[in-house]
C-alpha cells in the first residue's frame, strides 16, 4: 500500500520529555480520592515498618538488625526499655534488649536511633547490634515480628525505600541493584529448597484450598444472578474456611512445625560418575560417611553431612554421578542430584583430571563444556557461576607434574571459568589450598544474610500465616452482612499465603470458576 | 425526521468528499475521525467532541447507529459498574439506558453494595433514538455514512515514539482522502469477519449489514504490522412473542422502583408500573439430543477459534456440561416489539434444527423464529500493542476500542470508546495522553488488563478482576471520576461537574456531622431503639460514623436521635450508610493502592533496548521485556521471582526517568 503523497502535515504534535508513551495518569491527592471524601480528623495510614537481619549469617561476633518505618521509635522503646526519651540520633547506647510481651531478657547490645530523614531509608530507623549466635538472632527477630504494624522486610525493600526517598545516587543504585539481584537469587534457591519438602507441600495445599474457596465466593458474586449456582456453595466455603483456620492455627502452635528447616550454607558435590565425589566428601569430613568404590554409580542417593568450615555451618551433600543410566534407581538418583545442584548455595564440580585433554590449551574449553552439562541453565551467566561454583580437579596424583603445572597456568585468572583446584583425595596433595579457597567462598556466602537463615524465613512465614488466619476471620464476620467484604477476607488470606507460595492472580481464580461451574452469560 | 436530518448530513459531507475542485472543502480536515457507530464508536465520537475536537463519525449505515446488535439489555454485575463510570465521565450509555429501559433491577442486592449490579432490559428502538438524537445535538460532531477503505499512514513525528503516523482515511466510494490528526477504529466484528450458520459461511460482521472492511484489515496487518488473533461470538434466534407459551415459564418481575444508571437522573423514562417482566425457563434432555445430532452440520462449533467461556453457545454449554439443566431467559425486546430474546440460546446450527431445538423447551413448544441465530468469527488486534491511552504503540494518532481489542459486551466497548475518544481528542488538541489507574476505576482495570496481559478469549468485566472492589463501587463513581473528568480530562460538562461537586460537599459535611456526634455506648443505647448487641461490648465512646458501620443501624435511626444536625442530610442516607461500612476497609487497602499507583506512574520508554541493557537481568526476563515492551512498571506481570528481578531494573530506570 502506497503512502499518500503530498499530504499536509497534521497539527503540531505534542512532545514528550523522555519519549514516554503514556502520559500523566489521573493522580488525585490521596485523601480526596481514596475515601471519595476526606475527613480531616482521621489520619491516613502510614507505611508499614519493616525489619531484617542486615549482617551476615553464621557465627559472627555481632549481628545487626535493622528496623525502618514510622513505628521504629515504638520498637526501640518497647525492646530496649526506653520509657521516655529516645537516645540522641546516631549515638550508640548499651541496653538490655527484652521481649516486648514476656519482658524476658533476650540479649545485651547496642541500640541506635536514626531520626528520618537522616537515615539510610530516609524514614525513622533503628538498629540493634546484638550477639551473633543463631539463638539470639532468632529470638530478637521473633520478638520484632510480634509487634503490631511491624513485619519482616521483603527482598530489597530497604533499598527500594531508600530509592523512593531519593537517598541513593545513580551509581549507588547500580551497585544496590546487583545486591537486590543477589538477594533475589538467594531467596529463589531458598524457596526451591523449602517448597521441595513437606512444609512446602502443606502450604501449597492450603493455598490450593483457599483458591477454591475464593473462586467459589467469587462465582457466587459474579454469576449467581444469572446462573445455576447451587445455594450450597457458600455453606461449603464456610466449612472449608473453618477447617483451614483450624489447621493453620494448629500449625502455628506446633513448635516443631512438621519439618526442621535445614540450616547452614548448602554445599553440593556434583560431577560425572567416578570422578571421586564421595572421596571428596570423606576427605572433607575426615570420616568415611559415604561408600567409596571404583565402580561407577556407587552413590545413588544424596549423602548429607554437617560440617564446620572456618567457623561457618555447612551442609555438605554428595550426589549421584551424572550420566544417562538405564537403571531406574540410578536415574532417580541423577534426578535428585540435579535438583540439589539447583538449590545449592555453592557447587563443587569434581572432575577426574586424568580425563582432561593432554594439551593444556584445550583444557578451559573442555571445562566450560563440562560445566554446562553439570550446572542448570548455563546461560544464567558465568558471572553467577563463578561465585557459586568451584572446580575440583581430582586425582591430580595420576597426572604428570609438568602437565599439571602447565594446566594450572592456563587456568589461572581465566575469565568465565570458576576457580579450579588440583587435588588428590587419596594423597591429600593440594587439600590445604583447596580448603583456603573453599573457606573464603563459604565466608562470602555467609555474608549474604539470606543464605540458610531459617530463622528469618520462619519469622516471615509465621507473620504471613498469622495474618492469613486473621483475614479469614473477616470472612465469617461479614459472611451474612456483606459478601464483598467477606470475599475480601479470603482474598487477603490468600495474598498472605501467596507471599510464601507465590502470587495468585485474578485469572487463576476465574479459571477455577469456569472449571467448577457451568457458567453461561 | 431524525433520519432525514442524518441523511442531509450525509449528503453534505459526501458532496465535499467527492468534490475535487471545491478548494475550501477539500482542504477541510478533522481533528478526530471515528470509524464505527456501535457502543465504542458513539462514545468515542461524543467524548472527542466534548473535549473540543472537530469530530467525524463514519459508519456503514446511519440508521444502525446505537443499535443493540445482540442482547436487549445493559449493565449487570461488573458491567453495571462500567456503565456508572462511563456516565460519571459524561458518556452516553447510562442516560440512554435510563431512556430506553423497560425492566430495571439491581442484581446482587443481598451481597453488598460494592458488588451491586445495576441492570436494565432495553427497548431497542428507544435506545437507538436516544443515541442518534444525542449525537446530532453534539456540537463539533459530524456523521457520515460510508465504508472506510484504508488508513492513510505517513512518516512518524521523530520526536515521539512510533514507526508510523496516521493522517486520515480513504473511503471506498470516494477516492479523495479525509484528513485528521487522530483516528479511532471501532470496527467491532467487521475486521475480516465471517458469519456462520449451519454449514454455510459468508463474509460479514453482522447479519444484514455490508461486508467487512478488507482494506482496513490489510492496513492494520500489512502496513502497520500489527499482530492479530481470531475470536468468535454468536447470537440467538429471535422468537415471535405470540408463539411462546409464557404460562410455562417463570415470571421475573423488575424492581418495584427503577434505579437510574445516570447520576444526572432521579427517575427513568419508563414509569415503574409500565415495566415489562422477563421469564425464566430451562433446557431439557431433548435440547441436548438435538445439539448432539447436529454437530456434524455445524461448522462454527467444530472450529477451535476461542469463544467466550462465560457467554457460550448452547452447543458448547451442552457439550461441556452434559446432563444438566441450563437456564434460558426470555427477555422483552421493547415496549412495542413482538419479539422475545432467548438469553442463553445463542446457536449456529442450521435454521430448521434451531427450530427443532427451541421446541424441545416446554414454553417454546410452538415457537416461531423471526430471525435465526448465527455465529461470527472476526479478527482482533492483540491489545498488548496498545498504550494505556488505547493508542497503537507503533502508530501515532491511531486508537482502537471495543471488540477490535478482544473484548465482548456493550459496556466494555463503551468504556474503551470513551477513553479512546478522550485521548484521540487530546492528541489532536496537542495535549498529552492520559491514563486511568486500576486503583481508581473499572475502566482502568479493563484497560490495564487488556494492554498489560492481552486476551486469549473475549474479555468480559467481572467484579473479581478489580483488586479494590470495595472502593470501586457503583455508588461512588461520580466522586471518583467526575471532578477529575472535568478538571483534568476535559470530557465532563460544567453542569454535571457542578452537580458532582455539590454532592461531594454535601456528603463531606454529612460525614463530618456524623463524626461529630460521639456518645458512650450506654448513652447510645438510651438514644436509639436498637437491639444491636455491639453496644454491650464496647466501653469507649463511639461516633455516629462508627455506629453506622453496623448492620442493624441505619442513617434514619441516627438522624432521629440527632435531628438538629443530621436530618438535613436525608437525601444521602443510602450513600452515607455505604460509605460508613466500606471506609475502614478502603483505608486498609490504601497502602497497596499507593504502591500500584506509584508503579503505574513510572513510565518506561518504548524504544528501550532491553537485550543489551547493562544491568543484571537473566536472558529470559530480557526476552519477556523485549516482547511485551511495558509502558509502565505496573504492566509488568510476570511471576514473582522474576518480578523482583524486574523491580530492580525498574528502580534504576525510574531513576533515569526522574532526572
Amino acid at each position: 500500500m502506497a503512502f499518500p503523497q503530498g499530504l499536509p502535515s497534521g497539527p503540531s504534535l505534542r512532545t514528550f520529555p523522555h519519549g514516554l508513551p503514556s502520559g500523566p495518569s489521573l493522580r488525585p491527592d490521596l485523601t480526596q480520592l481514596y475515601w471519595g471524601l476526606c475527613i480531616p480528623t482521621r489520619a491516613v495510614c502510614d507505611a508499614e515498618t519493616i525489619f531484617a537481619l542486615s549482617s551476615g549469617h553464621g557465627r559472627c561476633g555481632v549481628a545487626v538488625v535493622r528496623v525502618s518505618g514510622p513505628a521504629s521509635s515504638m520498637v526501640l522503646r518497647n525492646m530496649a526499655g526506653l520509657t521516655q526519651a529516645l537516645p540522641p540520633p546516631r549515638t550508640a547506647l548499651l541496653r538490655r534488649i527484652t521481649d516486648p510481651q514476656s519482658k524476658e531478657l533476650l540479649d545485651r547490645g547496642l541500640v541506635l536511633w536514626f531520626k528520618g530523614p537522616h537515615s539510610f531509608t530516609g524514614e525513622d530507623s533503628a538498629e540493634f547490634h546484638i550477639h551473633g549466635g543463631p539463638a539470639v538472632i532468632t529470638a530478637v527477630l521473633q520478638a520484632l515480628g510480634s509487634l503490631e504494624g511491624v513485619r519482616p522486610a521483603e527482598a530489597g525493600e530497604f533499598t527500594r525505600r531508600a530509592f523512593h526517598a531519593g537517598k541513593l545516587g545513580l551509581t549507588e543504585v547500580e551497585g544496590l541493584g546487583d545486591l537486590i539481584h543477589a538477594e533475589t537469587e538467594a531467596q529463589r534457591r531458598q524457596a526451591l529448597r523449602q517448597m521441595d519438602g513437606e512444609l512446602g507441600r502443606l502450604y501449597q495445599d492450603w493455598s490450593y484450598r483457599l483458591k477454591r474457596c475464593l473462586a467459589h465466593v467469587e462465582a457466587f458474586i459474579d454469576f449467581s444472578e444469572d446462573e445455576l449456582i447451587e445455594d450450597g456453595v457458600l455453606n461449603q466455603v464456610d466449612s472449608s474456611v473453618r477447617q483451614l483456620e483450624t489447621e493453620i492455627e494448629r500449625h502455628l502452635k506446633d513448635e516443631r512445625r512438621g519439618e526442621r528447616l535445614r540450616t547452614g550454607v548448602q554445599v553440593v558435590i556434583a560431577g560425572a560418575t567416578n570422578a571421586g565425589k564421595s572421596s571428596l566428601l570423606n576427605t572433607l569430613c575426615q570420616r568415611p560417611a559415604a561408600i567409596v568404590s571404583p565402580i561407577a554409580g556407587t552413590t545413588r542417593d544424596i549423602v548429607e553431612t554437617s560440617l564446620d568450615i572456618g567457623g561457618f555451618p555447612v551442609l555438605l551433600s554428595d550426589t549421584a554421578g551424572l550420566r544417562d543410566s538405564s537403571d531406574s534407581v540410578e536415574r532417580e538418583g541423577v534426578r535428585r542430584a540435579r535438583q540439589r545442584v539447583e538449590q545449592a548455595d555453592l557447587t563443587l564440580v569434581v572432575v577426574d583430571s586424568t580425563q582432561l585433554p593432554p594439551d593444556p590449551q584445550l583444557v578451559p574449553a573442555f571445562l566450560q563444556e563440562h560445566l554446562s552439562t553439570v550446572l542448570p541453565s548455563p546461560e544464567a551467566g558465568m558471572k553467577a557461576a563463578s561465585d557459586r561454583v568451584l572446580l575440583v580437579l581430582n586425582k591430580s596424583d595420576l597426572v604428570p607434574e609438568e602437565q599439571r603445572e602447565r594446566t594450572e597456568g592456563e587456568l589461572r585468572e581465566r575469565p568465565g571459568l570458576p576457580p579450579a583446584c588440583f587435588l588428590s583425595c587419596s594423597t591429600s596433595t593440594g587439600l590445604e589450598d583447596f580448603l583456603t579457597v573453599l573457606q573464603s567462598r563459604v565466608k562470602t556466602l555467609c555474608g549474604d544474610p539470606l543464605s540458610g537463615a531459617p530463622s528469618l524465613t520462619q519469622a516471615r512465614h509465621r507473620a504471613h500465616l498469622q495474618q492469613s488466619v486473621q483475614a479469614l476471620n473477616q470472612y465469617h464476620q461479614y459472611r451474612d452482612q456483606d459478601l464483598a467484604l467477606a470475599a475480601e477476607g479470603v482474598r487477603l488470606a490468600l495474598t498472605h499465603l501467596g507471599r510464601i507460595t507465590g502470587r495468585v492472580g485474578a485469572e487463576e481464580i476465574l479459571d477455577i470458576i469456569f472449571r467448577d461451574f457451568c457458567i453461561g452469560k | 425526521m431524525l433520519a432525514q436530518k442524518l441523511h442531509l448530513l450525509r449528503h453534505n459531507v459526501l458532496s465535499f468528499v467527492s468534490s475535487r475542485t471545491g478548494s475550501d472543502l477539500t482542504r477541510r480536515q478533522y481533528d478526530v475521525i471515528v470509524v464505527g457507530g456501535g457502543h465504542a464508536g458513539t462514545e468515542a465520537a461524543a467524548a472527542a467532541a466534548r473535549l473540543g475536537a472537530e469530530t467525524l463519525l463514519i459508519t456503514q449505515k446511519i440508521m444502525t447507529i446505537g443499535a443493540l446488535s445482540c442482547n436487549p439489555s445493559l449493565g449487570g454485575v461488573g458491567k453495571g459498574q462500567l456503565v456508572r463510570e462511563v456516565d460519571a465521565l459524561d458518556g452516553l450509555c447510562g442516560r440512554a439506558g435510563d431512556s430506553a429501559g423497560v425492566h430495571f433491577s439491581i442484581l446482587n442486592r443481598s451481597k453488598g453494595p460494592a458488588v451491586w449490579g445495576p441492570r436494565a432490559q432495553l427497548d431497542r428502538e428507544r435506545y437507538r433514538q436516544f443515541i442518534q438524537s444525542e449525537l446530532l445535538s453534539t456540537p463539533r460532531l459530524t456523521v457520515l455514512e460510508g465504508s472506510v477503505d484504508e488508513l492513510l499512514v505517513s512518516q512518524p513525528n521523530p520526536e515521539e515514539p512510533g514507526h508510523h503516523r496516521v493522517t486520515g482515511i480513504r473511503l471506498v466510494d470516494g477516492s479523495h482522502p479525509i484528513l485528521s490528526s487522530s483516528v479511532v477504529l471501532t470496527t467491532g466484528t467487521f475486521l475480516s469477519g465471517s458469519l456462520f450458520m449451519g454449514q454455510t459461511t459468508s463474509p460479514g460482521g453482522r447479519m444484514g449489514d455490508a461486508q467487512s472492511c478488507a482494506g482496513l484489515s490489510y492496513t492494520l496487518k500489512e502496513t502497520l504490522g500489527l499482530r492479530v488473533g481470531r475470536l468468535r461470538t454468536g447470537t440467538p434466534p429471535r422468537i415471535v412473542k405470540e408463539s411462546v407459551d409464557l404460562s410455562l415459564a417463570q415470571l421475573q418481575a423488575p424492581d418495584k422502583q427503577p434505579t437510574p444508571f445516570s447520576f444526572l437522573n432521579t427517575h427513568t423514562r419508563c414509569k415503574p408500573e409500565e415495566q415489562l417482566p422477563c421469564y425464566l425457563t430451562h433446557t431439557t434432555p431433548g435440547v441436548e439430543r438435538v445439539v448432539r445430532e447436529s454437530v456434524h452440520l455445524n461448522c462454527h462449533i467444530q472450529q477451535d477459534t476461542k469463544g467466550p467461556r462465560y457467554c457460550p453457545s448452547i452447543e458448547s454449554r451442552v457439550l461441556r456440561f452434559p446432563g444438566r439443566r441450563h437456564q434460558v431467559w426470555l427477555e422483552p425486546e421493547g415496549l412495542t416489539s413482538d419479539l422475545l430474546y432467548p438469553q442463553g440460546l445463542s446457536m449456529t446450527m442450521p435454521p430448521d434444527l434451531q427450530l427443532r431445538l427451541l421446541r424441545e423447551i416446554p414454553a417454546l413448544h410452538r415457537a416461531e423464529i423471526r430471525a435465526p441465530g448465527y455465529g461470527v468469527q472476526y479478527d482482533f488486534v492483540c491489545p498488548t500493542q496498545l498504550t494505556p491511552s488505547l493508542q497503537v504503540k507503533s502508530t501515532q494518532g491511531l486508537f482502537l476500542a471495543g471488540q477490535i481489542n478482544g473484548t465482548t459486551g456493550y459496556e466494555e466497548a463503551a468504556a474503551q470508546g470513551l477513553w479512546a475518544g478522550v485521548n484521540a481528542g487530546r492528541t489532536a488538541l496537542s495535549l498529552p495522553p492520559i491514563a486511568l489507574s486500576r486503583t481508581q476505576s473499572y475502566i482502568g482495570v479493563l484497560i490495564d488488563d487488556l494492554v498489560g496481559r492481552g486476551v486469549t478469549e473475549p474479555y468480559r468485566m467481572f467484579t473479581s478482576r478489580a483488586e479494590f472492589r470495595t472502593y470501586l463501587r457503583p455508588d461512588n463513581a461520580d466522586l471518583r471520576l467526575t471532578p477529575r473528568g472535568f478538571e483534568e480530562v476535559g470530557c465532563v460538562t460544567l453542569r454535571r461537574y457542578k452537580k458532582a461537586v455539590s454532592v461531594r460537599d454535601g456528603l463531606q459535611e454529612a460525614l463530618m456531622a456524623l463524626q461529630s456526634v460521639a456518645l458512650s455506648s450506654t448513652r447510645w443505647r438510651e438514644k436509639l431503639v436498637c437491639s444491636s448487641t455491639l453496644l454491650y461490648h464496647v466501653s469507649f465512646s463511639l461516633s455516629g460514623l462508627d455506629l453506622l458501620q453496623y448492620k442493624d443501624v441505619s442513617f434514619e435511626m441516627l438522624a432521629s436521635a440527632f435531628p438538629e444536625c443530621l436530618s438535613q442530610y436525608f437525601e444521602y442516607s443510602q450513600r452515607l450508610k455505604i460509605e460508613a461500612v466500606y471506609r475502614p476497609h478502603c483505608e486498609k487497602q490504601s497502602r497497596e493502592m499507593e504502591r500500584i499507583r506509584s508503579e503505574e506512574s513510572l513510565s518506561l520508554p518504548s524504544d528501550m533496548d532491553y537485550l543489551s541493557l547493562p544491568v543484571s537481568l537473566s536472558h529470559e526476563v530480557r526476552e519477556i521485556l523485549d516482547r511485551v515492551r511495558p509502558n509502565t512498571v505496573s504492566l509488568i506481570s510476570v511471576k514473582c521471582y522474576k518480578y523482583r528481578q524486574i523491580m530492580c531494573l525498574i528502580d534504576k530506570l525510574g531513576y533515569f526517568l526522574s532526572q
